[in-house]
């Protein structure tokens, strides 16, 4: 759980970094999503694409950030949550996921939190931002 | 070329899809989130939850097991599926979904903008469980290059 009244626009979520993303992955990802779009798991499909082999689904990604806002936050206390993808994600990198608090309010004589979240790789670049509001 | 407005009058099928334990813990896996009110019903259940719980993204899986797939939905949507993109996705939760639950999903298009270079297409969703309580809702932004 965590506390309201020691909650402070700016604070850090703490971060995280994931496995790097592999072709196993995207298979297995495909199969529980039920996305099989075969840009994420057949490479000739990827280049075709103009993508230079599969990449990852973005909804993969917006879950790596769902996993790190929920790691935060109880599950049950998430009210909203939404991401913007950027840039491709592909197998090889590493996606780090960090986010900080933007604003608290009270609504309803509930604490309600908001901040936002970014997924980048390795070398820094964005794969996708997001933005949550959560109760305390 | 055919009036793609007509995209807004688009009727979806109305979908169910039945929750389970297997579909939740083979999701969560997939992304490598290995928490234990997804994957265990005691801990769960201790969290107070009925049964194990729907990762915050589990929504697609209801779309695409229990809706559509990926190229039947590009054919609705008159979208070349090699050019189609993800471009938003956003959840507001308005209650649990649990292994048991029942959902039943109603989309709609809600917006068709063409840009220069792609074209964007707003689809909403809306889940209701078996107890016909609202528990889930779900924009899309998919994007089609061109």
């Amino acid at each position: 759980m965590i506390d309201f009244e020691k909650i402070n626009v700016g604070d850090q979520l703490p971060a995280l970094t994931k496995d790097p993303v592999n072709e196993i992955q995207l298979v297995r990802y495909a199969g529980a999503s039920g996305d099989f779009n075969p840009l994420h798991y057949v490479d000739a499909v990827g280049k075709a694409a103009g993508q230079g082999g599969v990449i990852a689904h973005g909804m993969l990604v917006m879950g790596f950030m769902g996993q790190a806002v929920t790691g935060w936050v109880p599950n049950r206390n998430l009210k909203r949550f939404g991401v913007r993808f950027v840039n491709v994600t592909r197998p090889g990198d590493v996606i780090t996921v960090t986010g900080k608090v933007t604003g608290k309010k009270v609504v309803d004589g509930r604490g309600v939190i908001s901040g936002e979240v970014t997924a980048a790789d390795q070398n820094g670049q964005v794969k996708a931002v997001g933005v949550f509001e959560a109760y305390a | 070329m055919e009036d793609r407005n007509a995209i807004l009058e688009t009727r979806f099928p109305e979908y169910s899809f039945a929750v389970e334990r297997g579909k939740i813990r083979e999701f969560a896996l997939a992304i490598g989130d290995p928490r234990e009110i997804c994957l265990d019903p005691e801990k769960a259940a201790q969290a107070g939850y009925a049964d194990v719980a729907a990762p915050p993204t589990f929504g697609i899986a209801v779309d695409l097991w229990g809706g559509p797939d990926f190229a039947r939905l590009c054919e609705i949507l008159k979208a070349d599926p090699v050019k189609v993109l993800h471009g938003e996705q956003e959840y507001e939760y308005l209650g649990d979904i649990v292994a048991g639950d029942v959902l039943t999903v109603r989309t709609s298009v809600t917006d068709h903008a063409e840009k220069r270079n792609m074209r964007l297409i707003t689809l909403r969703r809306v889940y209701v469980n078996q107890r016909n309580e609202e528990v889930l809702r779900c924009r899309t932004v998919v994007v089609e290059l061109k």
